[in-house]
């Protein structure tokens, strides 16, 4: 019998996973870890100035966040890529769902999934999508 | 001046390190939970938001009176992240207009020189006359 997990199948989706609300003290401490101090982020006058009506969340604070969906829903596979398109902003005080689903599997490729993060507005987020691959054994990476 | 297509010196490679207790700060952040000594997949970005790298972005956009803002990101690795271990980032860079975008491609390699993973940086440059407007930053 193989100790190999078995790959997902196409169409499968994945369990969607809630963040947020950010608030300013979220994006504070994000801002303070990453180096990414651009005062956007954190200025209520100055995202009020182009536009926006409240700061938005730092897009890579979100796009890591996928990391934790992946993982919650398959942590018997590695994250070999990960990458995403920053299509709108979500700002302060807002929630987030991440979905995902399955669009391809192959031995020789691994799990290629597509990756939504939604906002209150109707266009996503994030486009995203990520690719997986069986662990190397006693390996936690890729 | 900077011109599209031609690549733009972002200086030699950089030794990096990924910090144990910050990755466990930007662990804690990003909702990831700990997982042995790998370290978070989205980690790079913060040797992505090293004063080197953004003061020439910054320069590059006063070039153009521009503001850049984060169109995508994508991080891909041939080896998992391990906390502690030193590593080598080269940081490529190239204009492209129509619309116009700084697209920055950095390459980690461990200190044998093997590949250990590729970060694609899209920033989209806009123009301050442009302003106001919408978009991550």
């Amino acid at each position: 019998m193989s100790g190999a997990a078995a790959l997902p199948q196409v169409g499968e989706r994945l369990p969607p996973l809630e963040i947020g609300p950010f608030d300013a003290q979220a994006l504070a401490r994000y801002s303070e870890v990453s180096g990414d101090d651009n005062p956007l982020h954190l200025d209520d006058a100055l995202a009020q100035s182009i536009g926006f009506a409240a700061p938005p969340v730092h897009g890579m604070k979100l796009l890591a966040a996928f990391e934790a969906l992946l993982r919650s829903w398959r942590g018997d596979l590695a994250i070999a890529s990960l990458g995403g398109t920053f299509v709108q902003p979500l700002l302060r005080g807002e929630k987030a769902t991440l979905t995902g689903r399955v669009l391809r599997v192959s031995q020789e490729d691994g799990v290629f999934v597509r990756l939504y993060a939604h906002g209150p507005g109707r266009a996503p987020a994030i486009i995203a999508d990520a690719t997986l691959r069986p662990r190397s054994p006693g390996s936690e990476g890729p | 001046m900077t011109s599209e297509g031609a690549p733009i010196d972002f200086g030699p490679p950089m030794e990096v390190v990924v910090d144990a207790a910050l990755a466990q700060r930007f662990a804690r952040e990003t909702g990831v939970p700990p997982e042995g000594d790998a370290a978070p997949i989205a980690y790079p970005a913060i040797w992505l938001a090293q004063s080197r790298l953004r003061d020439r972005i910054a320069q590059i956009c006063a070039e153009t009176d521009a503001l850049p803002v984060h169109e995508s990101q994508r991080f891909a690795y041939e080896a998992p992240l391990r906390l502690g271990v030193r590593y080598l980032l080269a940081v490529a860079a190239r204009r492209e207009t129509k619309p116009s975008r700084l697209v920055l491609d950095a390459t980690l390699s461990d200190v044998q020189g093997g590949a250990v993973g590729r970060f694609e940086t899209v920033l989209r440059l806009v123009s301050r006359a442009d302003l106001p407007g919408k978009g991550h930053a």
